[in-house]
């Protein structure tokens, strides 16, 4: 395991695969981690990546499009909040796999919101129709709602 | 008995739909002003003056964009049909085609959005989010005494609308609207005696101590149906006139991942965008989050608008 701090990201590095936990923003440099990262096929886990704005989403373009020339780059855990950017960028659509990502659920009979895991692989089908996977509500175990238009998170898994 | 002081001048509604224009009518008939009432965009050209306020159907606007070139106080486009918002590329074209007022949500924001949109336009009063949360809020505010302090102004922004009961899809929404309105602040707004924009390129990383036009307001509040940001700059350089288009453009960007993608961000993330100015004083951002509607319930696209105020009169002493 290896790893460095860059501004307010954390990331760690273990084999093929990179852990990123904290903010992408204006401080953020990306560009050691595909230094640190073998040639090849590589994994990035991105459940902590709790914050990302314009700047940041910049420099990480620049790290995927190093990554893509390498291998085959999967993108694992993603946030919420930057599941919702990629969506917003078209050239993602089809050039990473994303085995699981975190989406906005609002549930109709408790009202509770949660972000939820949603594996998709095991839902690649119903992504790409642009159908929300129901899942159960962490609170009262009533089937949830996506709590937002289905292409800001699934747009990207269309062909 | 006094009422506010507000200029002369008349509403035009322009609507092809009867139903529609006598639900318009209702709307803009509590300013008071006078209001005439159209079918399409011929009687409107024939209607329209340089003290009239126009509220245009979005569906007529499209096959006439142009419309928004003559002279008049302000056009207004909004919703077609019903109570079915605008649609995404509806707004994207208005905005390109250079409208400064673009309402994209169906009833009952479309009501609340007009109300607001001409009371400001006719009062000539256009800055505050007062305008557009109800009068019991309470306003937070953040004055940043150094441009190091952008980030604890976002974080201690998320934290607070969390502790306000709201969930934390919002807060992340709160977290990248301030966070880019408050750096384009920063860094953008400032301009030398050269028109250049001699902050843009500053390490964001650096301290900078802000004062004189150089310091940056952050004010929110909500009040169960609005959540409201404002962010003011002491530049007020920020050209109106195009600034829409820009935004549309900006999706491009960000669709490529390229610069000047910040803005059009901040205005993806909310669901209405109202740019204030006084040119040269100051410029205000609002945006504003609809905390009362599912997503799915609203327009797929946020609504714009385009506000600048007159230069203040010289005082007594001054003139």
């Amino acid at each position: 395991m290896t790893g460095f701090r860059t501004g307010r990201l954390d990331v760690r590095v273990s084999g093929a695969r990179a852990t990123l936990v904290g903010r992408i923003d204006d401080v953020a440099q990306l560009a050691g981690i595909a230094t640190l990262l073998p040639a090849g096929d590589v994994v990035l886990d991105l459940a902590g990546v709790s914050f990302i704005n314009s700047i940041g989403m910049r420099e990480w373009v620049r790290l995927i499009r190093v990554l893509r020339d390498r291998g085959t780059v999967t993108l694992a855990a993603v946030s919420d909040v930057l599941i919702v950017q990629l969506n917003m960028i078209a050239e993602f659509r089809g050039s990473v796999q994303i085995a699981s990502f975190h989406a906005g659920y609002v549930c109709p009979a408790c009202g509770r919101e949660a972000t939820l895991l949603i594996d998709a692989v095991g839902h690649a089908a119903a992504l790409r129709a642009m159908v929300a996977p129901r899942l159960p509500c962490p609170e009262c175990g009533a089937a949830m709602d996506l709590a937002d238009f289905p292409e800001r998170y699934f747009g990207i898994f269309q062909p | 008995m006094e009422s506010p002081s507000q200029s002369p001048g008349k509403l035009v509604v322009a609507h092809p739909d009867r139903r529609a224009q006598r639900a318009l009518h209702r709307l803009v008939g509590a300013t008071s002003c006078p209001v005439q009432i159209v079918a399409d965009a011929a009687a409107l050209r024939d209607a329209v003056d340089a003290d009239t306020i126009a509220i245009v159907d979005a569906t007529l606007a499209q096959a006439a964009p142009g419309l928004c070139d003559l002279a008049a106080r302000a056009w207004i486009a909004v919703p077609g049909e019903g109570t079915a918002p605008a649609d995404a590329p509806a707004v994207d074209a208005l905005l390109a085609a250079g409208w400064w007022h673009v309402v994209a949500h169906a009833m009952p924001i479309l009501g609340e959005e007009l109300l607001a949109t001409i009371q400001k336009l006719r009062r000539d009063d256009v800055f505050g989010l007062e305008k557009y949360v109800a009068w019991g809020a309470e306003v937070r505010s953040y004055t940043l005494g150094d441009a190091r302090e952008r980030e604890d102004a976002v974080a201690t922004m998320a934290r607070d609308v969390v502790g306000v009961g709201l969930p934390d899809r919002i807060a992340s929404l709160v977290s990248v609207i301030a966070d880019e309105l408050i750096a384009n602040a920063l860094y953008v707004a400032p301009l030398d005696e050269h028109k250049q924009r001699y902050r843009a390129g500053e390490g964001r990383e650096l301290g900078r101590e802000l004062r004189g036009r150089d310091v940056v307001t952050v004010r929110w509040a909500t009040d169960a149906r609005y959540l409201a940001i404002e962010v003011r700059d002491r530049w007020g350089t920020l050209e109106p006139r195009g600034v829409a288009a820009r935004l549309v453009a900006g999706k491009a960007s960000a669709a490529s991942g390229e610069a000047g993608m910040g803005m059009a961000l901040a205005y993806a993330c909310c669901n209405q965008f109202v740019v204030d100015l006084e040119p040269e004083v100051m410029t205000e951002v609002i945006a504003l989050l609809d905390v009362r509607h599912k997503p799915t319930e609203l327009g797929r696209s946020a609504s714009f608008h385009t506000f600048v105020a007159a230069p203040a009169a010289p005082s007594a002493e001054e003139s």
